[in-house]
């Protein structure tokens, strides 16, 4: 599984908003996106799982162009946990988390089973029955990501995945995705945070990608005030560890 | 760990639940089914000429088998069964449950709780045509009939939202609700000022009847185009249903689920204007059958259309049929207007609704 964006331009009503984003993603690896708002992150991903379409440049995953694919094909190789959560209906967790199969062709034993060991994973098996409505966010997003791994695919795309979550629940978040080895590429806010989790690292700032690679050589003081305009200080110990509970 | 994790073993019994589900929607169609055989049966035999629930069911059967039961019953009593109440029930079935079906697509097309078949302008187009046969008179307008012009002002309507809904190729639902709502405005006043010029006093009394809705002039052969049309909707919006539960989920979370949520809106749209517009043109615009019934059957089944769908058009079959039977009887030998009998029922049951926290939610959201 390789991910692959050479020179990906996006624009939204004729403004540009993406400029010749370059960027990789390879087999088992956690890539972090972090850069201010507004600077392309989201619109960047939104034009990889084809909700949006580049006005240049290619998106190749596995070596095909994504935007060329069936939308079928396309869906059984990324899978999505983004901030929208669906609308205030009564779906029950099973009905969401078996969405992720709509991909495929229907084998509702089978489809249940998957369904059952997806929401075990995430740490809310038995819960096919709760309504989603009634989750907590933490949950929530929990259920997104077992609808996501239920969709079988090697690529994982998280836009922001814990940004309505307390630290708590976005330290678990993370950790779960970490250790599904799943190829991810992660939009996060906080910092520390991807510096913590994350192989490499892309920075965005104002539509273009300034700089990839591991964070520790990424994160620069210079950098993130130049990007951030705030004065970035290194300190060598992780700030938040999450508890053994 | 936060959540209510189970052990494996637990795990067995958690499947008890959604059996139970499976179980409690298997009795709900089978109750269902045999409302709507019941209520039409009622309708059947209700009215000025009375005729016996088991004699109405003979008359039915000799039909259907000449010869098999023992002649019971008057030629006028068979003529009123076989030629005018029984169409008229059948009518009514379609009628419900086709408005009801096109009620919950459009709820999950336009991400709106509140959406109903008259949103897109089809059935205000209907109208119009409607409006236009029996005020200006048929051979006005080269001899359509009126549910001939209704359908024509449905699919006129139906290319006007079309194309205003439409930007590069794409239509989005808050385009498609404005276009929709603009076009109602205007083909309401067009015919309301075709009402206004129109001589004869009879003329607008009927149109005005028909616009709120009436199955009295059902027939044998006014059943087939509608019969046909929401049987192939209901096979592919069954086939469909998760994309169509995708699609409530989001337009995004649709794509990146596989759904090619550009070619599933329009087919979406076509469909249910069709539907629409076959179905107003027989019967005239009921209100409130399309609002109210999806909106029950997912308080009793959940949000997934593989059940909404079949529970909404059962819901909806047998509903307007009680409907119709109440129109038919509360004011003999005077008929109700259909849309006062549902708004009778739907208001009530709307402003229960609305004091729900999901749809004041939905809608802040949608």
């Amino acid at each position: 599984m390789r991910l692959d964006l050479s020179g990906v331009s996006v624009r939204l009503d004729g403004r540009p908003i993406v400029h010749e984003a370059d960027l990789v993603v390879d087999d088992g690896e956690f890539v972090a996106l972090v850069g201010p708002n507004g600077c392309g992150k989201s619109t960047l991903m939104r034009t990889i799982y084809r909700a949006l379409r580049p006005s240049a440049g290619l998106i190749t995953v596995d070596g095909d162009d994504v935007h060329r694919l069936s939308w079928r094909e396309s869906a059984r190789r990324t899978a999505v946990v983004a901030q929208e959560t669906p609308a205030e209906l009564d779906f029950t967790v099973g009905e969401v988390v078996l969405m992720g199969r709509t991909p495929y062709e229907r084998a509702a034993a089978a489809d249940e089973e998957r369904c059952a060991r997806a929401l075990d994973r995430v740490g809310l098996g038995g819960g096919e029955e709760r309504g989603y409505a009634t989750l907590s966010g933490g949950e929530k997003q929990r259920a997104l990501i077992a609808r996501a791994l239920v969709q079988e695919t090697r690529l994982l795309l998280l836009d922001e995945p814990t940004s309505h979550l307390d630290i708590r629940h976005q330290l678990e978040i993370l950790h779960l995705v970490r250790e599904l080895g799943v190829a991810t590429l992660a939009v996060l806010h906080d910092l520390n945070q991807a510096a913590a989790f994350c192989d490499r690292l892309y920075v965005m700032s104002a539509g273009r990608v300034l700089a990839g690679g591991p964070p520790e050589q990424v994160l620069t003081p210079e950098l993130i005030s130049q990007v951030y305009g705030v004065r970035a200080v290194r300190r060598t110990q992780l700030v938040f560890e999450r508890l053994a509970l | 760990m936060t959540g209510d994790t189970l052990a494996p073993a637990a795990r067995l019994a958690s499947t008890t639940p959604s059996g139970r589900r499976r179980r409690r929607y298997i009795l709900l169609v089978a109750a269902l089914a045999v409302a709507v055989v019941a209520s039409t049966w009622l309708a059947v035999s209700i009215g000025a000429v009375h005729v016996a629930l088991p004699q109405a069911w003979a008359i039915v059967a000799d039909h259907l088998a000449p010869g098999v039961v023992a002649r019971t019953w008057t030629p006028v009593q068979e003529q009123i069964v076989w030629e005018y109440r029984l169409p008229r029930a059948l009518l009514a079935l379609l009628v419900g449950a086709g408005l009801s079906v096109v009620g919950a697509v459009l709820q999950a097309l336009v991400r709106n709780p509140l959406a109903d078949p008259f949103l897109l302008g089809i059935s205000s187009g209907a109208s119009c045509g409607a409006v236009l046969v029996l005020v200006l008179g048929y051979s006005t307008l080269g001899g359509l009939s009126l549910s001939g012009a209704a359908f024509a002002g449905s699919l006129l309507a139906l290319g006007l939202v079309y194309v205003l809904a439409q930007r590069a190729g794409r239509i989005t639902p808050s385009r498609l609700v404005l276009a929709g709502v603009a076009l109602a405005y205007l083909f309401q006043s067009l015919y309301s000022f075709v009402l206004q010029q129109a001589q004869s006093g009879r003329a607008a009394q009927q149109v005005l009847f028909w616009l709120m809705g009436s199955l009295g002039g059902a027939r044998w052969e006014m059943l087939p185009l509608p019969s046909a049309v929401l049987a192939a909707g209901l096979v592919y919006l069954l086939l469909q249903h998760r994309q169509l539960n995708a699609l409530t989920a989001g337009e995004e979370t649709a794509v990146s689920l596989g759904v090619n949520v550009h070619r599933l809106r329009l087919t979406l749209f076509v469909l249910t204007s069709l539907l629409v517009g076959v179905l107003v043109a027989t019967s005239g615009a009921i209100a409130f059958v399309g609002l109210i019934v999806p909106h029950a059957a997912r308080l009793l089944v959940g949000a997934d259309h593989r059940r909404v769908l079949p529970v909404t058009a059962l819901l909806g079959a047998a509903f307007l049929q009680l409907v119709d039977v109440a129109a038919r009887t509360v004011n003999a030998p005077q008929e109700l207007a259909l849309s006062i009998v549902t708004a009778l029922f739907g208001v009530p049951f709307f402003l229960w609704l609305l004091r729900r926290r999901s749809v004041d939610r939905a809608v802040t959201v949608g």
